[in-house]
């Protein structure tokens, strides 16, 4: 189950506090996941890129333009839009132990079918690898671990839409590559459609169909870049294909902008 | 296997095993300095350092103790006491933690309430017993009042700023599951803040007892701090220091059993 998500010139401003000037945080974005796809959305540090995300759970509404869920655009957080927060440890309820925590977004449903989502949820766990840790609490796992149970948790919801803020920039980088792949696994079996904000260009060559790439302040649309590597992507076997290298060339040029020298040291952002 | 690994180590920093040598080191050099300065209180009567009739040997004081046991009526005095204690503690608890959830989370009623309790909080609390005697009389009325009215504040201070500092992430992320408003206070705020209201919880249990024997010994017909008030007409020091020694037991133990609760009903405390 998916749909599509798009921004349809958005614009978003963020008033200025006591005289301060006002900050624009994105002027006139277009820009559109089409069911299943997994977009990409590249941009240098500070260009409001989670504020793109939040606009598109209903968190935050844009000053002008729309965000469109399918035909219908979003007030306040639709259903089957699911968030994945960056600060995993903030996001899990440090008082559930994993299995409660998964639960949360089933516990609406009526009692008598309580027994059944509970299985339901260990099944996503055992999907995210974390079968037989049903009762201990996040912080009794490490961080790779307790971004897996938010992973589980935003599975529960039965996500059309899946957003993630930089899910794996806190985690070290084996595990980031270990959470990637199992990522698109889900993402394969699911066929959720998929908008990754990160500002790791690899990252995001390595799970998406299209890397959108963002300008600095005000944050604008610079390019959309297909990725055509085939799938399934592999940690070793893409990152070395050479389209992935010239990929990753072209979009780090493009972060860099016109004046940097792109030499491969720069290029390793 | 190294994430099993950090779980069985998580696990056993947790259960805190106590050697003999640790306990040796860590509580056994307080216990020690706690017997020294007994002991120098005892040698300071016993050899005449100081000279006075009101500075019992601590013997002379453990033997009073032990005799006010026997007799039962300090047993009285204390549940008297006690009694007034938790009946404003409870009432200063429900209080303060509704309130200070409230206002956190309503601005109307934050504008409304907050300059008002900002107003009476830098009260000393003993300084509004001698008026409020005339309004509400000597008895239980009045203490309960004034122990409830002391406790109230570090309650609803720590809850209060417990429920602004839930971080914004928790509240975001059960909003993008469509929480309503009611089950994300009682399903993810309440929960998050536990920890500050346990915080104010224990600093209030310490102070309902000293306010509650303080307003015994302003305007009191019973309770340790009659009791103390009494026992210094009578010129009986060891009778009087053997009452604080209850006191102070009373306030160690219900810390102790305080932590214990909190450490069995909130495993996640200073945890995240």
């Amino acid at each position: 189950m998916s749909e599509r998500l798009g921004f349809d010139h958005v614009t978003k401003v963020f008033e200025g506090q006591r005289g301060e000037a006002d900050f624009v945080a994105f002027d006139d974005v277009t820009l559109q996941a089409g069911p299943s796809e997994f977009l990409a959305v590249v941009g240098p540090s500070g260009c409001g890129k989670s504020t793109l995300l939040r606009m598109a759970a209903g968190l935050v509404s844009p000053t002008a333009g729309k965000v469109l869920l399918g035909d219908q655009p979003v007030q306040e957080p639709p259903p089957g839009v699911i968030y994945l927060f960056q600060q995993y440890a903030k996001s899990l309820f440090a008082w559930r132990n994993v299995i409660d925590n998964v639960m949360f977004p089933l516990e609406s449903a009526p009692r008598a079918r309580r027994g059944e989502l509970r299985r339901q949820c260990q099944d996503y766990l055992r999907q995210v690898g974390l079968a037989g840790f049903e009762e201990k609490y996040p912080w009794q796992l490490s961080g790779g671990m307790q971004q897996r149970v938010a992973i589980a948790r935003a599975l529960a919801a039965n996500p059309r839409v899946l957003l993630l803020d930089e899910p794996f920039s806190a985690v070290d980088a084996l595990t980031r590559m270990e959470l990637q792949s199992l990522l698109l696994q889900l993402w394969e079996r699911r066929r959720f459609t998929a908008i990754l904000v990160t500002h790791d260009v690899e990252e995001a060559i390595f799970l998406a169909d299209r890397v959108a790439v963002l300008s600095a302040r005000p944050t604008a649309l610079k390019e959309i870049i297909d990725v055509d590597l085939p799938r399934p992507r592999d940690q070793l076997a893409t990152r070395e294909h050479p389209r992935f290298l010239s990929l990753r060339h072209h979009i780090t040029a493009s972060l860099l902008g016109p004046n940097e020298k792109t030499n491969e040291h720069a290029a390793l952002v | 296997m190294s994430a099993v690994d950090r779980l069985n180590v998580s696990d056993r920093e947790r259960s805190e095993p106590r050697s003999s040598r640790e306990w040796l080191g860590g509580r056994a050099s307080g216990v020690l300095l706690i017997v020294a300065l007994l002991s120098l209180w005892e040698l300071s009567s016993r050899l005449g350092w100081v000279v006075s009739a009101y500075w019992p040997p601590v013997s002379q004081i453990l033997a009073a103790a032990f005799a006010q046991l026997m007799g039962g009526e300090i047993l009285l005095s204390l549940a008297a006491t006690m009694r007034r204690a938790a009946i404003g503690y409870a009432a200063a608890s429900a209080a303060g933690i509704v309130l200070g959830i409230v206002l956190a989370r309503s601005r109307l009623l934050r504008c409304g309430l907050l300059p008002l309790i900002e107003i009476v909080r830098p009260m000393p609390t003993p300084a509004i017993i001698p008026p409020l005697i005339l309004f509400l009389g000597v008895d239980d009325a009045l203490k309960i009042f004034i122990v409830a009215l002391a406790s109230f504040f570090p309650i609803f201070t720590t809850t209060y700023a417990g429920v602004a500092a839930v971080d914004d992430t928790l509240i975001q992320t059960a909003r993008t599951f469509r929480t309503s408003w009611a089950r994300t206070l009682y399903a993810v705020v309440l929960p998050a803040v536990v920890p500050a209201i346990a915080a104010g919880l224990r600093t209030a249990t310490g102070l309902c007892i000293v306010v509650a024997v303080l307003s015994e010994m302003i305007a009191g017909s019973s309770g340790i701090g009659y009791y103390l008030i009494e026992t210094q007409y009578a010129m009986r020091p060891d009778l009087m220091y053997a009452a604080v020694l209850y006191l102070a037991l009373t306030g160690y133990a219900l810390n102790r059993v305080f932590l214990a609760i909190e450490m069995r009903a909130i495993p996640w405390m200073g945890k995240s």
